[in-house]
């Protein structure tokens, strides 16, 4: 098995990603705006309640929202483009017909898109809400820096796991996606759940006290929320262990079922087209 | 159809025009009764998801920098009615860089002897908002039910409201559509005053920093279509000073909005060059 099939459908979704350059400065914009309504809403309920223990500081809530911004576009929201357009126009048979292995031609196109399209956004969205806010004297609003030097290591560990797993559920999707013969369906299915479960909407560690176990367990929690989590030092239920073997063992049982439910997929595929 | 074609030579009024689009667009749109399905039940999971979250903020710090929760539904429910509305009206404008301006169809439109506003209105009328519309009302209802101070004029102020709210977002999306005359693809960034100004029309406006507070009252008129109406309809007292009364009349700054920006897309429309061939 030689990688470099794999490698050059990376590399082209990885440049596509890149091109867009007004798209990102467009999308840093659409971030500050809901980091900002955002923060000033948690500014506003904490200082109300200064008496409740909340499991996240309101320094730690801001730095949570700030990371999730910034982390948008890694979130499984829907299938790959590229794979919504071959189911639609039938020509998902080219794919078929590639000696290479599908899943891991897909995952390496998938994994570079939402790297491509996350790893600028999120480099620029820290240099803003980090350093430069700083300076400008909102330090108190800012993204605060890693707890330390072993939580800044081990975050950086858990985000790769984090990604990888993201592209893993994106796999998902473009099997869905593959089997129903239209992307919508994946996005309608995608987006709400991505947005709910991995922290984005509101950090998982605020939901009321009886659902959080669940909501640490469930894969999406491992997209971004556990790497936050250790970034920020709060503590995990079995600590930094638990977090990573819990991505360790969604990475693992969702890859072995994906390539199971996309043998069963392409072998009953009907393509759509001439 | 079941209704009686008329015959070529008759010539429609605006309003008979329009009905026939609407009614060709949901025709189409129910073509494919299961995606119709899926997009509507995933919108109405997405924003109720959405009222879920405030909940549990509620629910972990007692209130919401001190509002009941009754009211916060209310504006809640209100902010999302009025861009439902919006959304299933407004779809022409949103797509209107790709689809007329990078295409050169807008030529065609151009052709037509009807205002180009009427056809891009008639471009679809799109069901799916119908999720994120039912939602809302749910929320706004129960926001009534649970609020304390609930005003009988409240009958007449909200759908004022909604209204209100509705040519708002209408007005940000043909906006927006102007500004593709000039940037030819639609640019994402006018999302912060459309899915941005629902997001922050949603939390009471206190909460704000002055810059937002300004911002959503002067320049977008969110507050006006949506937290002066919820305090009068409440019989809330504003935190800052203005008198109740004030949110009976505010949501005329809505229609206000988008009669400046109708104005301005006429000029925009003026000055088109096309860009096809």
């Amino acid at each position: 098995m030689t990688l470099r099939p794999y490698l050059t459908a990376f590399g082209l979704q990885w440049k596509i990603g890149l091109r867009y350059r007004i798209a990102v400065v467009a999308g840093l914009v659409a971030q500050m705006w809901f980091g900002a309504v955002t923060l000033m809403a948690y500014a506003s309920v904490y200082h109300a309640a200064p008496d409740v223990q909340a499991p996240l500081s309101l320094r730690q809530a801001m730095t949570y929202t700030w990371i999730q911004q910034s982390l948008f576009t890694l979130l499984p929201l829907g299938c790959l483009p590229a794979v919504g357009d071959a189911a639609k126009t039938g020509a998902i048979v080219y794919d078929l017909l590639r000696p290479v292995d599908m899943w891991h031609w897909w995952l390496s196109a998938t994994l570079a898109r939402l790297l491509g399209n996350a790893v600028p956004r999120a480099v620029l969205l820290a240099c803003v809400a980090g350093p430069l806010a700083m300076l400008v004297g909102l330090g108190a609003w800012s993204l605060a820096p890693p707890a330390d030097l072993t939580a800044a290591v081990l975050s950086l560990l858990s985000i790769t796991l984090g990604a990888l797993l993201s592209a893993t559920i994106v796999m998902w999707w473009n099997i869905l996606t593959a089997r129903t013969l239209s992307p919508l369906g994946s996005y309608a299915v995608g987006t709400p759940l991505a947005v709910l479960l991995s922290g984005m909407l509101l950090p998982l560690p605020l939901y009321p006290d009886w659902i959080r176990p669940f909501l640490l367990a469930q894969p999406f929690a491992g997209i971004t929320d556990i790497p936050i989590r250790i970034y920020l030092g709060t503590p995990i239920p079995g600590g930094v262990a638990t977090g990573l073997g819990l991505q360790l063992f969604w990475l693992t049982t969702l890859t072995l079922l994906g390539r199971l439910w996309m043998r069963q997929t392409v072998n009953r595929l009907e393509v759509q087209g001439a | 159809m079941p209704e009686t074609m008329p015959s070529p030579t008759r010539t429609l009024s605006a309003l008979g025009l329009y009905r026939r689009m609407a009614g060709a667009s949901i025709v189409a749109q129910l073509r494919y009764p299961g995606t119709f399905a899926i997009q509507a039940i995933g919108n109405f999971v997405t924003t109720l998801l959405g009222f879920f979250g405030i909940w549990s903020l509620f629910r972990r710090f007692g209130s919401i920098a001190g509002w009941d929760i009754g009211t916060v539904a209310v504006l809640y429910g209100l902010v999302n009615v009025a861009f439902a509305v919006a959304e299933t009206l407004g779809r022409g404008f949103e797509v209107f860089g790709g689809e007329y301006v990078r295409t050169g169809s807008f030529d065609r439109l151009l052709l037509r002897p009807r205002s180009t506003l009427l056809l891009l209105l008639g471009h679809e009328l799109r069901l799916r908002p119908i999720g994120r519309f039912l939602q809302g009302a749910f929320v706004l209802i129960a926001g009534l039910w649970l609020a304390p101070h609930v005003q009988w004029s409240a009958v007449l102020v909200l759908p004022l409201a909604i209204a209100g709210g509705a040519a708002m977002f209408l007005g940000v999306l043909i906006g927006q559509a102007a500004l593709c005359f000039i940037t030819v693809e639609g640019l994402e960034v006018v999302n912060v005053l459309t899915y941005g100004g629902v997001e922050a029309g949603q939390y009471p406006l206190t909460m704000f920093g002055r810059w937002l507070r300004r911002f959503i009252t002067f320049v977008l008129p969110l507050a006006a279509v949506c937290y002066y109406p919820a305090l009068f309809s409440l019989n809330h007292p504003d935190p800052l000073g203005m008198p109740t009364w004030v949110g009976s009349l505010s949501p005329l700054a809505g229609f206000a909005f988008l009669g400046v920006m109708v104005l301005i897309w006429h000029r925009a429309v003026a000055g088109y060059v096309s860009s096809g061939s």
